[in-house]
């Protein structure tokens, strides 16, 4: 099987996972979820096979354009799903995540993206592309988690179910958030001064990283300090991710700047 | 200045500083920044005037949003050093005496007995904290005692190291901005500089891209030689990624191009009479060469442009730095007297020789051109940056501490009442409550097992 049947078969697989998570979740049969997650770990592993002969054939990371990055990212937020997810006891949160997942990877099929390998520009000849873009996706993922955990909280009945989503979403920026700073903040500046002799220059995707770290910290703050917790907490925990959204990919499409491959 | 203490220590200054510098840096991201003023009178008209007046077009250095950062910088450096006293006293402070009945207000918390003497029982607890990790302080005396036992006792830091990497970074952002030094070196291969600011100089040795097999760059690559009081030191290869530090100063691969006007020529010289002359002459632009002749002293190329075109008024003009259309201006001299001048075409041989001045007995056939390379190498020296990275260490230590190492603290009061040693402990975390309760309890079940 070659990259892209492999990748096309990890969609139809996550596909399949979202409709046995929303089946079990609507038919309030938590047993049916164990399904899903079945055809999650085995999409995951088509999918890890994909991004794996796609590295081959490049010979450079997968995550040099808009295509291979959402298909990173889509992989990152599966796993995350798989190892964090299962751990939050909440059974809606994976259907949601499933939909954000398969959104991407949709995205990502579309004829909009771009899918050939391409050779590495020499800016991005570099082994922090590795450590930059993998860690700031993977801290992204974690924004998502956040993000479906702060909805389901806006639209949660019981005080119960409330209070899991409210420290759900909290454990997802305590992991998020750091990652976030050390991949996207910490590990750019220093890829950016290397490549471009300057660790910080203004640009938008640097300024709307800042924003999005920006927007997480004033989660923690009120939240720590002023002991805002569920409704408001929550509201923040989705800007957040919105924020980080905009920053992967608004800023490519709308705004024009040195950071112009993803 | 207790007010002003109280003013920057609060949070909620903290809070609105957010919102403020998030906003306007959203705003920055909006309006391109530091543009020409014809690019934003093109772009918003009118209120391009008030755009320039407020700073808009250069928003993240004016003093404004300096003036916004700032107040943020004090009012982390303020709430940061309020509160790190009464934290230190909690984690670093002696045991305090306190009693059973004071413990009873903890949610993790239990109660039993252990046989006397009050020092056994003293050591049987300290010995039960200390293998679980905890370090052990001790308060009261007689009949009374309070152990104190805590762990991790740095995370309750974290944010205070997370908040002091901040004020390193920024103090690293205001170093750059002040004692940085940046500047762009434009060297043609063979050709060295001065680096400005530094007492040595660089030489570009060579020059060259490098192409994948299917087209698209793959590398630019300068080899660069330091040179310090004539003598060179080391010789480098700078790439993209890959620049060349110097004393405290760093070389990068910033830009390059083609610099035709020191191109290197190559004429054919022919005669109208005479169908079997032909020779070639070989110059640089600007030079005039000697030519061995009777009717020709010296050739010499007055201009070349890689793109000719004419422009208003027959004027000469270059459209494009590509040789699309590679014309050099050659002139031929007997002696002082010029006997031709005219335009030669490399890709229209035939086209130039009818418009050459004077009564010239010569065609000239431009045969091959080559531009001499030039690379941009930029020169930094940016002691800002060491503290950035100083400061991104201990925010991602902070993170550690502040999410991974929470602290926990146990309290217990031992007391001796009628031959035997009543045992009251409570305990708190500032995380991870569950495990912490399982912790406590079976600290306290290990003891209550007779040994």
């Amino acid at each position: 099987m070659n990259e892209s049947s492999l990748f096309s078969a990890a969609f139809a697989l996550y596909a399949g996972a979202l409709v046995v998570y929303f089946a079990a979740l609507f038919a309030r049969r938590e047993g049916w979820g164990r399904g899903g997650l079945i055809l999650a770990v085995i999409g995951l592993s088509f999918h890890t096979a994909a991004l794996i002969l796609r590295t081959a054939a490049s010979g450079h990371a997968p995550f040099t354009n808009m295509y291979e990055s959402l298909s990173f990212l889509s992989w990152a937020l599966v796993l995350v799903l798989i190892i964090f997810g299962r751990g939050a006891r909440v059974p809606a949160l994976a259907p949601y995540l499933m939909l954000i997942v398969v959104a991407l990877v949709a995205l990502a099929s579309s004829p909009l993206m771009p899918k050939d390998v391409t050779p590495l520009v020499p800016a991005l000849q570099s082994y922090w592309l590795w450590l930059h873009v993998s860690v700031t996706l993977v801290g992204e993922a974690f924004f998502a988690v956040a993000f479906v955990a702060g909805l389901l909280y806006l639209t949660a009945g019981t005080e119960e179910k409330k209070e899991k989503l409210d420290a759900l979403a909290y454990r997802a920026v305590a992991v998020g958030f750091p990652l976030f700073t050390l991949g996207g903040l910490v590990f750019g500046m220093v890829w950016a001064y290397r490549a471009w002799g300057r660790y910080w220059a203004w640009d938008p995707k640097e300024v709307w990283s800042l924003i999005t770290w920006f927007v997480f910290a004033l989660y923690l703050h009120t939240r720590i300090v002023m002991g805002w917790k569920g409704k408001r907490s929550a509201i923040v925990a989705i800007a957040g991710f919105l924020a980080a959204l905009f920053t992967y990919f608004g800023v490519n499409y709308l705004l024009s700047g040195l950071h112009s491959y993803v | 200045m207790r007010s002003f203490a109280r003013f920057f220590s609060s949070v909620k200054l903290a809070i609105v500083l957010f919102i403020l510098v998030t906003l306007a840096s959203i705003l920055g991201t909006l309006i391109p920044q530091g543009r020409s003023p014809a690019e934003y009178v093109a772009r918003y008209g009118g209120l391009s005037g008030v755009f320039t007046a407020l700073q808009l077009t250069r928003l993240y250095s004016s003093v404004w949003y300096l003036a916004l950062v700032f107040l943020f910088a004090l009012n982390t450096a303020v709430c940061t050093v309020t509160r790190f006293g009464t934290k230190w006293r909690k984690s670093f402070g002696p045991a305090v005496a306190t009693d059973a009945q004071a413990l009873q207000g903890h949610k993790v918390k239990g109660r039993f007995r252990l046989p006397p003497p009050l020092e056994a029982a003293e050591d049987r607890v300290r010995g039960a904290l200390r293998s679980r990790g905890y370090r052990v302080e001790k308060a009261g005396s007689g009949g009374t005692l309070t152990l104190l036992g805590r762990k991790r006792r740095l995370g309750r830091f974290g944010s205070d190291v997370v908040h002091l990497g901040l004020l390193v970074i920024l103090a690293g952002g205001l170093t750059s901005t002040l004692a940085g030094k940046r500047s762009n070196i434009a060297l043609r291969e063979g050709e060295s500089a001065d680096v400005p600011g530094a007492a040595f100089a660089v030489r570009l040795d060579r020059f060259e891209t490098e192409y994948y097999p299917r087209g698209g760059v793959k590398d630019w690559k300068s080899t660069v030689t330091v040179v310090e009081d004539g003598a060179p030191v080391l010789t480098r290869v700078v790439e993209v990624n890959h620049p060349l530090t110097y004393r405290g100063f760093a070389f990068y691969q910033s830009s390059y191009g083609r610099d035709w006007q020191r191109s290197t020529l190559v004429l054919e010289v022919r005669k109208r009479a005479d169908a079997a002359f032909s020779r070639t002459v070989t110059l640089e632009v600007g030079d005039k060469v000697a030519f061995d002749d009777a009717e020709v002293t010296h050739v010499s190329v007055r201009q070349f442009v890689p793109d000719f075109m004419l422009g208003e008024g027959n004027r000469v003009q270059n459209r494009s730095q590509e040789p699309n259309n590679p014309a050099a201006l050659v002139e031929a001299w007997k002696g002082e007297s010029r006997v031709h001048m005219g335009w030669v075409f490399a890709k229209y041989p035939d086209f130039g020789q009818g418009h050459a001045e004077g009564r010239s007995p010569l065609v000239f056939v431009l045969k091959t051109y080559a531009a001499g390379n030039y690379s941009v190498l930029e020169a930094a020296k940016d002691p800002g940056a060491g503290f950035v990275w100083a400061g991104s260490v201990l925010i991602t230590l902070g993170f550690f501490l502040a999410f991974y190492w929470p602290p926990r603290e146990v309290r217990v009061v031992l007391e001796e009442a009628q031959g035997r040693i009543d045992v009251a402990a409570a305990g708190e975390a500032a995380k991870g409550r569950e495990a912490f309760r399982k912790e406590f309890d079976r600290i306290f079940d290990d003891l209550r097992r007779p040994s």
